[in-house]
């Protein structure tokens, strides 16, 4: 087999693994999750007819979105109406391409790392996705002519440009003590020691007050409560997608979910280790299936976090959260970066 | 250099798209419309500079045009509600003529200077003979210390510039 054509078929291999992990698996089980999980917060059964423990109730979600009537408004502007949804979902399923989901494994005679395409551009190209869905959001909210929708999508580009700063400049500090904007070396960076001789090397514990704004901000990045102010029903009807139905609503559904995922496994990735177990270096093919299953498990965890959040605290106003991102985090970020620097600088890290 | 190769076809498409948007972006009577195109036009420039195995500068091209420039421009549009660009503009002969004038010498400059241009070398490197030593370091190397005057004298600008706009949108509102 000719070298090219085995590193093709490699990351066909890849690529077809990450999207069917993702869509396969993660995303009909976060819906039946996130409805489970509200019903237990609030004190009642959730959805439990569908299947065991109602397990299929994503399946008929998406049933249901898929036979419903699509309705496209009659002064809406029929072009960017349908393109809209589409510029939210594909960046959102392309982001996953740069995540390393494992460590390096032996197969077949070659060793794959386990991530999809191993940029030197790394979180950048994440950001550059990120604000290219922006578009689809604020277009939305344009195209349907209508001014809730309008407003929904006004706020909500106003949220995700002011919060991307403050995340910037927190994930600057990252890629500063790692020397690299690769993910998968961040990754290894750190696997690679201990931070003050017996913390792992995690940059959640140099660096906490970065790790708590990248969490924060990738809240507000994402819509989700507290800081689901772009589609706050009780002002504006739902938001950017009031005027979307059927399976056009489905897409902005699937795309937030979607972004819901990235965001967790980058949270794990950049503060939190990644696929590396602390104080721990497993070898071989099974350390290889081992890290797989780490990331996995750091992931959910983040994703649990979205949302017991969710079904726990009340939404912010649009004031309070423009002044959190503004006055509050953007400084502190940058003295968290001064921090990091400092640790640099003295070899702390 | 071989008459058919991948990296042809997608310089190709790239190429046409950043054009062909660019004219749509001027010929277009909806504002929102006229930015949509130019965030088009900005991908197929990105894809150039993957093609030049540059990706840190097709990353910052849409992170910071795509990404945030245009996305205000846009905000300001919907801001203002601008449903139709003003149709005053046979009113203005004097600055048609002139626009003409400057868009011709400006091509005319651009023209000269791409025919007076050194030819690239023969043969087709592919992407991956091309040794990519990280671009990022040595890009910042270079930031700070050939050119940290230069630097330093454009992040100034953009705080004066900064300044000036939130004193002008101030006073407005007083």
């Amino acid at each position: 087999m000719s070298p090219t054509l085995a590193a093709a078929l490699e990351g066909a291999a890849k690529i077809a693994f990450v999207w069917a992990c993702v869509l396969g698996a993660v995303l009909p089980n976060l819906i039946w999750v996130e409805r489970r999980m509200a019903g237990l917060i609030q004190d009642r059964p959730g959805p439990n007819r569908v299947g065991p423990f109602g397990l299929f109730q994503a399946v008929a979600d998406i049933l249901k979105l898929l036979m419903k009537e699509d309705v496209v408004p009659m002064y809406a502007d029929r072009l960017l109406h349908t393109v809209a949804p589409l510029i939210l979902l594909v960046p959102a399923m392309t982001t996953f391409a740069v995540i390393p989901f494992g460590s390096t494994i032996h197969l077949f005679g070659r060793d794959i790392s386990l991530v999809v395409a191993d940029v030197n551009i790394g979180i950048l190209y994440v950001f550059a996705l990120t604000s290219v869905g922006i578009y689809g959001l604020v277009l939305a909210g344009w195209a349907s002519n209508n001014k809730f929708a309008l407003l929904g999508g006004l706020r909500s580009s106003a949220q995700v440009i002011s919060y991307e700063l403050a995340m910037g400049i927190a994930a600057i500090s990252v890629f500063l003590a790692a020397g690299s904007l690769r993910l998968q070396r961040v990754v290894e960076y750190q696997a690679s020691g201990t931070f003050l001789g017996f913390l792992p090397l995690w940059n959640c514990f140099p660096q906490a007050i970065g790790c708590l704004i990248f969490i924060v901000s990738a809240f507000a990045e994402t819509n989700r409560v507290p800081f689901d102010l772009p589609e706050a029903e009780a002002e504006l009807v739902a938001g950017y997608h009031t005027e979307y139905s059927a399976f056009r609503f489905g897409m902005f559904f699937m795309a937030e979910y979607l972004n819901l995922i990235a965001a967790s496994a980058m949270m794990a990735t950049l503060y939190f280790g990644g696929w590396s177990l602390p104080y721990l270096h497993l070898t071989g093919i099974f350390g290889s299936l081992a890290s797989i299953a780490v990331f996995a498990a750091k992931t959910g965890f983040f994703i649990f976090l979205f949302v017991w959040v969710r079904w726990t605290l009340p939404r912010f106003r649009f004031d309070q959260l423009m002044n959190l991102g503004w006055k509050v985090f953007l400084p502190l970020s940058l003295l968290n970066l001064l921090w990091t620097g400092a640790l640099v600088l003295w070899g702390v890290i | 250099m071989p008459a058919f190769s991948g990296q042809l076809v997608v310089f190709g498409f790239a190429s046409f798209f950043a054009l062909a948007f660019a004219v749509l972006m001027v010929v277009q009577r909806t504002p929102v419309r006229s930015v949509l195109s130019l965030v088009v036009t900005f991908f197929g420039l990105s894809v150039l500079a993957v093609l030049l195995a540059a990706p840190f500068i097709a990353a910052l091209q849409i992170f910071v045009y795509a990404g945030a420039i245009l996305v205000l421009f846009l905000f300001v549009i919907m801001l203002l509600n601008l449903k139709e660009e003003a149709a005053d503009e046979d009113d203005r002969p004097v600055q048609r003529t002139l626009g003409l004038l400057v868009a011709l010498a400006l091509g005319g400059l651009l023209a000269g200077a791409t025919l007076r241009a050194p030819a690239p070398p023969r043969g087709t490197p592919s992407l991956s003979s091309i040794p990519s030593p990280d671009e990022i370091p040595a890009l910042g190397r270079l930031l700070f210390s050939d050119y940290l005057l230069a630097f330093e004298a454009l992040s100034l600008l953009l705080l004066v510039a900064a300044v000036g706009a939130l004193l002008l949108s101030k006073r407005k509102f007083e």
